[in-house]
């Protein structure tokens, strides 16, 4: 029986407790942050530029053991140090990224989001921070593909909501034989159903697809050219920080003036690319 | 297969997965004081007592757990109330839970025949002691395999905190089938600590069970 009393509430205690939880909560509720005046002078005076991202685009989010690795982390470590802050970063699922941004719950997505027309109305991008042209992985043994137009009349696999889905799409509908377009939560079940073989292509954008051949040469290959329109990956902020983006922008430029880069690009993509060091306008 | 991917990852993954079982386990025990206290509200014989808690029960029970934490962390932000991750995560799962359990434990009462009170008052014993020493023992005793039921759903409904950017142990995997593009192992490896807790779980239920039972032995 002693178990039982030292568990046991009777009806007066459980509505105790009930209604201290009940108070606890409505603290936790009443501790909330007064709206931001100006971001870029916020961070400043923070000492900290809050960035968020979804861990799982490599090479440009990697959360390697826990580690934060990529593209994104070291050219986001660069502005910061421009700009004389520290940087935390969190981790997201990427359908939290674009509603946390707009409900302040950080300062920049460091996600690479493609330049859309569409998306220029709701956010505001920084410069180009890589290359987003769309291109096709096929397995490493299927001989039956060698261009992209070899796709005619398979099946062909990419992330739904992105822009280099919509681009196959319209590259697909200029083919001779029309495309089984399957669409998925996110690229890596793409891959894997690539590797499975239920589908014969996978689209992303060409650095995203080039890290993961890099990666599994035994699995996959890049079909080249890339297919699809140049487009560019950028940084995402809210519409109203503009003096926030403004100051990234030029830090971004400079890195891209003094090498740094370059670096970055050699070591992440095994390659370099030139970028726009303005926003260009979206042609999607 | 290549089980080094899920060796190389151990650390991670124990790491997440404790993340998961804390989060779990407070918002069980959060989810279980809300639950007596919703559950009292149901029994009470204040009319707008029981109103209040036949609502808590219907609206959180009814609202999905992802919209549910959505709501809290994001939705909440845009006036003003920024409610960090972890206070997000846990008080989502303890709201969710905490209806769930008022109706286990509520069930668990009802199911107790109506003569035991009425014959204990006739026996003179007063109402507080009728509930101690005769409804609630029962009650507990009668709840404890649903409730064991329950935070094995917890723990695992809990891989949905990760919309509030918490790296719990499905998170975690995901991260790892991203990073390694081998997503059969990384799953693999998620599933398996996810087996290993929810055995626990069930252990301690089986053992809750039967000291529960040797308390009440005749």
């Amino acid at each position: 029986m002693k178990t039982i009393e030292t568990i046991g509430l009777t009806r007066r205690e459980a509505l105790k407790t009930g209604l201290a939880a009940t108070a606890a909560a409505g603290g936790l509720l009443g501790a909330g942050r007064a709206a931001w005046a100006d971001t870029l002078a916020d961070i400043k005076s923070r000492g900290e530029l809050v960035a968020a991202t979804e861990m799982q685009f490599p090479p440009f989010d990697i959360s390697d053991n826990g580690a934060y690795k990529g593209v994104d982390r070291e050219l986001v470590d660069a502005v910061a140090k421009e700009l004389g802050v520290k940087v935390s970063y969190l981790d997201l699922p990427w359908t939290s990224v674009l509603p946390g941004l707009e409900a302040k719950k950080f300062d920049l997505c460091i996600a690479p989001v493609t330049i859309t027309k569409e998306r220029m109305k709701r956010y505001a991008f920084s410069v180009p921070i890589a290359d987003a042209t769309a291109a096709l992985m096929k397995r490493a043994d299927d001989k039956s593909i060698a261009k992209p137009e070899d796709i005619a009349g398979k099946t062909v696999g990419g992330q739904k909501g992105t822009s280099q889905l919509e681009q196959l799409k319209a590259f697909a509908a200029k083919l001779p034989k029309p495309v089984d377009v399957k669409e998925y939560v996110d690229n890596n079940q793409s891959y894997a159903d690539l590797a499975a073989g239920r589908i014969d292509a996978s689209v992303n954008s060409l650095p995203n697809l080039a890290y993961a051949a890099a990666q599994r040469s035994d699995a996959f290959a890049v079909v080249l050219p890339a297919f699809g329109q140049p487009t560019y990956f950028s940084w995402v902020g809210r519409l109203e920080d503009k003096t926030l983006l403004d100051a990234i922008n030029v830090a971004i430029v400079k890195l891209d003036g003094d090498g740094t880069m370059a670096a970055i690009q050699k070591k992440w993509f095994g390659q370099t690319m030139d970028l726009p060091t303005t926003v260009p306008e979206p042609s999607i | 297969m290549r089980p080094q991917v899920i060796l190389h990852s151990f650390g991670y993954l124990t790491q997440a997965a404790g993340t998961t079982l804390a989060i779990s386990l407070a918002g069980i025990a959060f989810g279980f004081l809300i639950g007596a206290a919703v559950c009292a509200a149901r029994l009470s014989s204040q009319t707008w007592l029981r109103r209040l808690g036949g609502a808590y029960v219907s609206v959180f029970r009814g609202v999905p757990l992802l919209v549910l934490l959505l709501f809290i962390y994001y939705f909440l932000a845009k006036f003003g109330l920024d409610i960090p991750a972890l206070a997000a995560a846990v008080g989502g799962l303890a709201l969710s839970t905490g209806a769930y359990q008022s109706e286990i434990l509520r069930g668990a009462f009802n199911a107790l025949p109506r003569g035991q009170a009425e014959a204990a008052a006739a026996l003179g014993f007063p109402g507080p002691e009728i509930w101690r020493r005769i409804l609630l023992p029962q009650a507990l005793r009668i709840s404890v395999p649903p409730l064991i039921n329950e935070f094995i759903l917890i723990l695992k409904a809990s891989s949905l905190v990760s919309v509030v950017g918490i790296a719990e142990l499905t998170r975690v995997s995901m991260n790892i089938a991203s990073l390694t593009y081998r997503p059969l192992e990384a799953y693999v490896g998620g599933g398996v600590f996810y087996l290993a807790i929810n055995l626990c779980v069930a252990g301690f239920g089986a053992i809750a069970e039967r000291r529960l039972a040797a308390g009440g032995a005749r």
